[in-house]
């Protein structure tokens, strides 16, 4: 994609104008979808993205150029652009790029577009007769398949020249119960960094398949959520949106950095309950939210962000590392090569603790299960966010009782963290997409059961 | 290779392999400056082009995308295309179309906007930030303070004699105030968009910004319950943004909205009217053409409470037995066609936003929806979001409001709907663009003090 002496002059290039950090980011991305409902493949396609961007910092400020064109020419005037926007004193600089090699710690055995489409179609179609086997209720299911292979590339003034090859797979099931014009959904969306050997023992398609179809059912059957602030016990798994929104979010440097987090300026300080200890894990193999290298080459780690409920670590990309005098974390991110890079959550989950799950429900006071989540948002600023309840189930008198729909539960970061008083032992991770100003990046959430002593629920 | 060969050349060996071809070209510039205590914080610059690229085969289509046009890009596109037009096995039937023999003139690339250097963008973010700081004492930092624009061609050619392009210049900016007092602590957001850079209000904007943040600095929690509310038009403009898909007959279709069969049905209060407006002066997001190459026109959805019609393309307006409404979509270059609307409003009244509090007496005026991507089910209409906002008593606006929830049901909503305001606005033009003025609607639930 790139030659060491292209990447050399581009970076010269950029740096003629006083600028102190320059970075070339390639990226050649190959990715396919295939769709199907009313029991029929409706849709295959399949896309090639193909740029590079170019960073270059003076001080604390940044210009990003990005471009179609990676041809040697193409770079030069996108480096002559990023360049032209920097004042200052132009220096020649001395770049040596070294080339490095991170280990693979996801290894791949089945690169998703060398599957024949034949085979995907027969998966898509084994989820939508799973799913309709549940119940006679179930009027409509959508079933599809997406997958990329990503080859990318770094070099920065600093001399790294490095890269790596990413591959994800991921498959989307959602159905639709209806019962005299009332209807509800239920869906499941499991994926990995891997190829499509997903399939072949680490994910069920049916099971995932037959999963959303009974969240649909049930919830057609669920009366409305009462409203009101009620203790809440969240289950494991994609329940860590509850600590990706409350906390993880205000955690970032690119809102710490400026004050504008509401837990800026903590570390070393309690700001959740003692039995709340949380990561944030690039190293786990095949994991969708994993790397080998982030968007900025650094090698991935496992960082604990918070501790026994202390403070410790938050997620620093190399721009804001400047700013707050810290180090970097590994944790540069972005969409593609049209966005900058800056930092973003990997897979964040409250670590397993000490407790039962069935003594957590047991002396519940009456209250919501909240078995399934949505997605949710938050206010990195005021701390103040909201997600969405798929699936609940009052509790009342000790015990899981019936279906509710409709749900949200919203609060503040801080707050909601220091009242979390029972957390499970038995961890599970969910995937995710998750947005923020370097766009969409694939994330996992993860908790085991944890509890909450009161929430705002939203409902009916 | 040059782009007009390239095309030339695929949509030849479509017709060798037998089968129509139509491509998608896409190439725009963009540009973004965002300042920091009047400084250059970060610089974005872009050029960007995309060829997507689908075949009709057998009455199915199948796409393939690429950013590079060489030679191996014409195999694999073709290639890609045909295999997987091949494993399409939906019984619906696609189609291209040849073009129309007039098309809409619409005026959407104003030579001062694209004559407009990056000098004179930086500086309007520069003054922008300043603005909004002087606001108030309060103000104490400017969270983003940003200053975009963009230039975007698209042009379809296809094998059946389609060739049809039109250019788009952009504007826009935005600005996030955050307020301080004490240990109280509020953002504001607002935005702007524009083809005219001569409409640009500066201090409306950070006014409005900075009123956002202070306004909300003394919220609290209002009891739970059933609430009259008043939707402040960007509220209102996002909840249909959220919700148009109900609209789409492709949905309906598949069994995805409830608006299925319904054409011709009161659905909502008689008040009010949904336009759909391909043909909006000053909008990014109206268009000639729409994804299938077809003419556009301006429709009335909704008509005094009656559904008129869903929005149709060539596929799902062929399983009616009805004409398309020109609203074939694709996201992007990359897209498969779907549906969605081009300039999509609430038509306004002429009831000034003091005489909509006086009808709403007492109740709550909701100025922010969060989580809508995650809150609100599309498919049943149901939404339950963290909100914030204002009460309003005897008619009046008064304390604010935050850490609630509103909960409803978007059918229903339409047919609570009470009054309609005359304070047209629309959010960020995309391949949709959304707007609506207050809407006054008689009952929601919140969720607040227990």
């Amino acid at each position: 994609m790139l030659t060491k002496t292209t990447a050399t002059d581009v970076l010269r290039e950029a740096l003629k104008t006083g600028g102190d950090f320059a970075e070339i980011y390639c990226e050649d991305r190959r990715s396919g979808g295939m769709s199907l409902m009313d029991g029929h493949v409706e849709a295959a396609s399949t896309r090639r993205r193909h740029g590079a961007g170019i960073r270059v910092f003076r001080g604390l400020n940044s210009v990003y150029v990005h471009t179609n064109d990676t041809s040697p020419a193409g770079l030069t005037a996108a480096a002559r652009k990023a360049a032209d926007a920097v004042t200052g004193d132009g220096r020649v600089q001395d770049i040596h790029l070294t080339r490095s090699l991170q280990r693979n710690i996801h290894l791949i055995r089945e690169m998703p577009m060398d599957t024949a489409g034949a085979r995907k179609a027969r998966l898509l179609r084994d989820c939508d007769l799973a799913a309709k086997a549940v119940s006679p209720e179930i009027t409509q299911v959508q079933v599809s398949l997406s997958h990329t292979e990503t080859d990318m590339l770094i070099a920065n003034s600093e001399g790294l020249f490095t890269g790596d090859t990413r591959v994800y797979t991921r498959l989307y099931v959602h159905a639709v119960a209806t019962k005299d014009g009332d209807s509800q959904s239920g869906s499941d969306a499991p994926g990995a960094m891997m190829g499509y050997e997903l399939f072949s023992g680490r994910v069920d398609p049916e099971a995932s398949a037959r999963k959303a179809a009974v969240q649909a059912v049930t919830m057609l059957h669920a009366d409305v959520c009462p409203a009101g602030v009620m203790p809440v016990v969240i289950d494991g798994g994609f329940g860590g949106v509850i600590f990706h929104e409350a906390c993880g979010h205000s955690l970032e440097a690119a809102s710490v950095a400026f004050g504008n987090s509401e837990f800026a300026g903590k570390l070393g300080q309690a700001i959740a309950s003692p039995i709340v200890t949380a990561i944030d894990d690039g190293t786990i193999a095949n994991e969708w939210g994993s790397l080998n290298i982030d968007d900025e080459g650094m090698p991935t780690n496992r960082l604990v962000l918070i501790e026994n409920g202390i403070l410790k670590n938050y997620m620093i990309d190399r721009l804001n590392a400047r700013r707050m005098g810290m180090a970097p974390t590994g944790s540069g991110r972005r969409q593609d090569y049209t966005f900058a890079p800056t930092s973003r959550m990997r897979n964040t989950y409250i670590a397993p603790g000490h407790d039962d799950e069935a003594e957590i429900i047991a002396t519940c006071p009456d209250g919501l299960y909240a078995k399934s989540m949505g997605g949710g948002s938050v206010n990195p600023v005021t701390g103040e966010f909201n997600f969405a309840v798929d699936e609940g189930y009052l509790i009342r008198n000790g015990r899981i009782d019936r279906p509710v729909r409709g749900a949200s539960l919203i609060g503040r970061g801080s707050e909601i963290l220091m009242k979390i008083d029972r957390v499970g032992k038995n961890l599970r991770l969910s995937q995710g997409m998750c947005g923020a100003s370097s766009g969409s990046v694939p994330v996992d959430v993860g908790q085991p059961m944890i509890r909450v002593t009161d929430i705002t629920v939203g409902g009916r | 290779m040059d782009r007009n060969a390239f095309v030339s050349r695929l949509l030849a060996s479509a017709a060798q392999r037998g089968v129509a071809g139509e491509v998608c070209y896409e190439n725009g510039e963009s540009f973004e400056a965002s300042v920091k205590n009047g400084e250059i914080h970060q610089y974005n610059v872009a050029d960007g082009m995309g060829l997507g690229f689908r075949v009709l085969k057998d009455g199915h289509t199948g796409t393939a995308s690429t950013q590079i046009l060489d030679e191996d890009a014409l195999t694999q596109l073709l290639d890609g295309a045909v295999e997987n037009a091949e494993l399409v096995e939906s019984e619906d039937r696609q189609f291209m179309y040849p073009g129309d023999d007039e098309y809409p003139e619409l005026d959407l690339c104003n030579p001062e906007l694209a004559a407009m250097g990056a000098a004179a963008k930086i500086e309007m973010a520069r003054e922008l930030e300043r603005l909004t700081l002087a606001q108030d004492p309060r103000i104490q930092q400017v969270e983003e303070c940003a200053v975009f624009s963009s230039v975007n061609e698209r042009a379809l050619v296809n094998t059946l004699g389609l060739d049809v392009s039109a250019k788009a210049a952009l504007l826009g900016g935005y600005v996030v105030a955050v307020a301080r007092d004490g240990d109280k602590v509020n953002t504001g957001l607002k935005m702007f968009f524009t083809m005219d850079p001569a409409e640009v209000d500066l201090v409306a904007v950070a006014r409005a910004a900075a009123q956002e943040a202070l306004d909300g600095l003394d919220g609290a929690p209002v009891p739970s319950g059933k609430y009259r509310v008043l939707l402040r038009n960007d509220v209102a403009a996002t909840m249909l943004s959220t919700f148009s898909d109900i609209f789409s007959a492709d949905n309906a279709q598949r069994g995805l909205s409830r608006l299925k069969d319904r054409e011709g049905e009161m659905i909502a209060a008689e008040c009010v009217t949904l336009m759909d407006d391909p043909h909006r002066a000053g909008s990014a997001s109206s268009t000639p053409f729409d994804g299938e190459g077809v003419a556009t026109r301006v429709k009335a959805v909704i008509e005094g409470g009656k559904l008129n019609t869903l929005l149709h393309n060539l596929k799902t307006a062929n399983k009616q037995g009805v004409k398309t409404t020109a609203n074939a979509a694709r996201g992007s270059y990359a897209s498969t066609v779907g549906v969605a609307p081009s300039n999509f409003f609430f038509a306004p009244s002429d009831t000034g936003f003091d005489a909509m509090a006086a009808k709403a007496g007492d109740g709550l005026l909701i100025t922010d929806l969060q989580g809508m991507h995650a809150g609100a089910n599309p498919i049943t209409g149901d939404f339950s979001l963290a909100a914030k906002g204002f009460r309003i008593e005897g008619g009046k606006v008064t304390g604010p409001v935050n850490q609630i929830t509103v909960a409803g049901n978007f059918y229903e909503v339409l047919r609570d709907i009470e009054a309609v305001g005359a304070d047209l606005e629309f959010r960020a033009p995309g391949v949709s663009c959304f707007g609506s003025p207050c809407l006054l609607v008689s009952a929601l639930s919140v969720a607040g003090k227990a």
